[in-house]
């Protein structure tokens, strides 16, 4: 053997022997286990809850994605929408062309979401005053869903699924010289029951969309086109008005969205470290949950990073936080996970923020979910905090 | 001469690759740790009966003076062991290079040399399955334990030739650390989050050696060697302890009844019962007194060329200081016993040698039985 092959043996051999490593013996206490095993503790935390309040108006109407229309014993609501103006004038080569008679009216809709057990849904189109005032309310808007300024009624088919639908709603379009081409519809919904239906605003969703076929005036009236024009407002307004959460009640969602803030006081065992591995926010709801029947969502808890009052700040981690699922209409406790933030407060980060958590739906503005908590005023109803915590180990010296 | 070049890097491979440590066991999880053999290939293929008289592991200062010319070494060792637990088997395996080091003759009658070797092995890492019910539902938990690391013992050391008798002294420091990690998984509940904890321990120490070979009789050669470690401090980051290490005392024969043919014999005595009552103030089980003993045969009987490749067999025997607990508050003792055997040649125009040593035994304490199979290669390079 050459002294070259002799070499190269042996580099195989230390090459063979540094692929494999299994040190990992099953444990046999007590001769071969650690000297001490790690101790859980679990403790309820029941006054963990100093303080907390609730606000309301953090997604308004006209930021939602959605444009609520609903017949609800307990919400009506209807969508209102104002087009951007639509041109009077348009050039095909060298002609100008004006505008004459509109017809072949179009409205596209994006429908979001509907309780498909209710049938018979119906969007009833009213003609509203161009320059509606935004700020008006269902009561103040109310007269102008009369007969007299009735467009069209929209059939939606039972099995009309979520998605872009388009709808003739009139066969021609007249739009007085005063409203500067502006045309605003308002729309309500009529069903064979009680029951809601969301359309896309324009907000990460689809904006209605309104379409004329225009006819072009003498001399040139050989020309036409198709105007589409999108909504310059898009929202709706409810019956009853929203309102702040009434003191002591944790209100969640709904729109204007509403969020709860619970500050916690914590014993240091708690927040030390990473040794949290199961911390649970208990809460009991102090009415059904509100949404669309039968449907689920989710509201979750991050933690404040500068608190600020109701305009505090949130860590945007969204490993950092809590979650928990609400079904419509659920009554009774229920359990967010609150270890991702207590661990979180444990961490160089997070160990000189406020002890302050903000709860609210998720996706805020998209969803018509609400659910309203007890606060700490409803005493052993109020939020309590369940910890169960690793205690500190002791690897022992040497 | 373009040997050299390929002796060199595989020196440099063996030496890269971790750091020093001999042999893991489970059985390292009690006490200081794994007491390590930090012996050369050649010493392991004949029960580490000639460990007295070689120059390459850090027992004997005085076998330093074997070294005709400056040299380098490194042993790498590898190995499979059955753990046996009683309700079960798992094999494990790991690899470690004990010894690396290098030599220079300072004159006809002085050498000097350093040698890195392990003196306290701490690798280890235990899985256990429990259930416990922290919420009153029972829920899974599986916990794995695990240390990297350990200690490990620079040498400087002398060895002065006289006429029949070499003396030896060597300076030790002990240094060293490791990472001990507990993690706690919940398999079947998510919303249980996983858990670790970490520490991390230094180690520190200084010792002394002293070591003398002398041929008291033709063709036979016996050695001595004395080892003082004084005491080993582990910190943290919040706390330290300090524990005694033993005295080590050390004597071997070496004869040689024919050109070629080795037979040897070795025993030695530690006193670790002195580290007891420190183990014991930490909530260890306290360490005993160990012996150890070797025997072994050495015989060049082949030809690789015009070179001889010795043939070696061997048998060795030792305690461990460190008892396992074999139920609550009872220990039992730890030892070990395994056969050996090994070969070795010289390449690269007698520049460098290659020995390979292979043992196979057990360790038992109680009821616990351990079975292992390595495999040392060991270079020793005179460029």
């Amino acid at each position: 053997m050459s002294g070259s092959r002799s070499a190269l043996a042996v580099l195989g051999l230390a090459a063979v022997f540094g692929c494999k490593e299994q040190l990992t013996t099953p444990g046999r206490c007590p001769a071969v286990c650690p000297a001490t095993n790690l101790q859980l503790a679990d403790t309820l935390l029941a006054t963990a809850d100093v303080s907390d309040t609730s606000v309301r108006g953090y997604v308004l109407v006209r930021e939602a994605s959605y444009l609520l229309t609903s017949n609800l014993d307990s919400l009506q609501s209807v969508a209102l929408l104002r087009f951007a103006p639509m041109d009077s004038v348009w050039y095909s080569g060298t002609d100008t062309a004006h505008v004459g008679k509109r017809d072949s009216v179009q409205l596209t809709l994006q429908f979001l979401q509907r309780d498909s057990s209710v049938k018979q849904l119906r969007l009833v189109v009213y003609r509203l005053p161009a320059k509606f005032d935004t700020a008006a309310t269902y009561a103040d808007i109310a007269p102008y869903f009369a007969d007299s300024n009735l467009v069209d009624t929209i059939a939606i088919e039972d099995t009309a699924q979520a998605g872009s639908h388009t709808f003739r709603i009139a066969d021609s379009l007249v739009i007085a010289p005063a409203d500067s081409g502006v045309v605003s519809l308002g729309l309500k919904l009529l069903a064979a029951g009680k029951t809601a239906l969301t359309l896309g605003s324009g907000v990460l969703t689809s904006a209605p969309t309104l379409s004329a076929f225009v006819h072009a005036r003498a001399p040139v009236d050989s020309l036409s086109k198709t105007f589409s024009v999108l909504p310059f407002v898009a929202l709706f307004v409810m019956s009853p008005p929203p309102a702040q959460p009434p003191p002591g009640l944790l209100a969640i969602g709904g729109i204007p969205t509403a969020r709860a803030t619970v500050r916690l006081s914590l014993p240091k065992v708690v927040t030390d470290s990473n040794a949290v591995v199961r911390a649970t926010l208990l809460l009991n709801t102090a009415a059904p949950a509100g949404g669309f029947a039968r449907d689920s969502f989710y509201v979750i808890a991050q933690p404040v990073v500068r608190d600020y009052g109701i305009k505090s700040i949130l860590w945007p981690d969204s490993s950092v936080s809590g979650k928990m699922l609400i079904h419509q209409g659920q009554t009774g406790p229920v359990e967010m996970d609150l270890a991702p933030i207590l661990r979180f407060w444990g961490t160089t980060s997070g160990d000189s923020t406020p002890r302050l958590i903000v709860m609210r739906v998720y996706p805020e503005g998209s969803i018509l979910g609400a659910v309203t908590l007890s606060g700490r005023a409803a005493g052993a109803a109020g939020p309590q905090l369940r910890v169960t915590y690793v205690k500190p180990y002791v690897f022992g010296v040497p | 001469m373009r040997r050299v070049p390929l002796v060199l890097a595989a020196v440099a491979a063996l030496a890269a690759a971790s750091r020093a440590a001999a042999q893991d066991s489970v059985f390292g999880i009690r006490g200081l740790g794994f007491l390590d053999r930090s012996v050369s290939a050649r010493s392991v293929a004949v029960g580490d009966a000639l460990a007295p008289f070689d120059p390459e592991a850090a027992l004997n200062p005085a076998a330093l003076a074997a070294w005709r010319s400056t040299s380098g070494w490194a042993v790498g060792s590898g190995g499979n062991r059955t753990f046996d637990a009683g309700t079960g088997t798992s094999s494990l395996s790991a690899t470690r290079f004990p010894v690396i080091g290098f030599a220079g003759v300072i004159g006809p009658r002085v050498v000097l040399g350093v040698t890195v070797s392990d003196f306290l092995d701490r690798n280890w890492s235990v899985q256990q399955t429990d259930t416990v019910s922290p919420r009153g539902t029972p829920v899974v938990a599986s916990d794995q334990t695990r240390s990297l690391g350990g200690v490990s013992d620079v040498r400087v050391a002398m060895a002065y030739k006289m006429s029949s008798v070499t003396f030896g002294v060597g300076l030790h420091v002990l240094t060293g650390s490791t990472v001990t990690t507990i993690d706690r998984q919940f398999p079947s509940d998510s919303s249980y989050a996983a858990y670790r904890q970490q520490q991390n321990t230094s180690y520190g120490g200084v010792g002394l050696s002293f070591g003398v070979l002398a041929t008291p009789v033709a063709k036979v050669l016996a050695a001595a060697s004395v080892r003082f470690s004084g005491r080993l401090k582990a910190t943290t980051s919040d706390a330290s302890a300090t524990v005694p290490l033993p005295v080590e005392l050390h004597l071997g024969t070496y004869y040689q009844p024919l050109t070629g043919v080795v037979i040897a014999a070795t025993v030695g005595h530690a006193g670790w019962g002195t580290a007891a009552d420190a183990l014991q103030a930490a909530g260890q089980e306290g360490s005993r007194d160990v012996w150890n003993a070797g025997f072994g045969v050495e015989a060049a009987l082949l030809r690789m060329g015009r070179s001889l490749v010795p043939l070696r067999l061997g048998y060795r025997w030792r305690q461990l200081p460190f008892p396992i607990p074999s139920a609550p508050g009872v220990t039992s003792p730890l030892s070990e016993h395994a056969v050996t055997g090994g070969f070795g040649f010289d390449t690269a125009g007698g520049r460098a040698t290659v020995d390979l040593g292979l043992e196979s035994g057990s360790r038992a304490a109680g009821g616990l039985t351990e079975r292992f199979t390595t495999l040392t290669v060991g270079l020793v390079i005179r460029p």
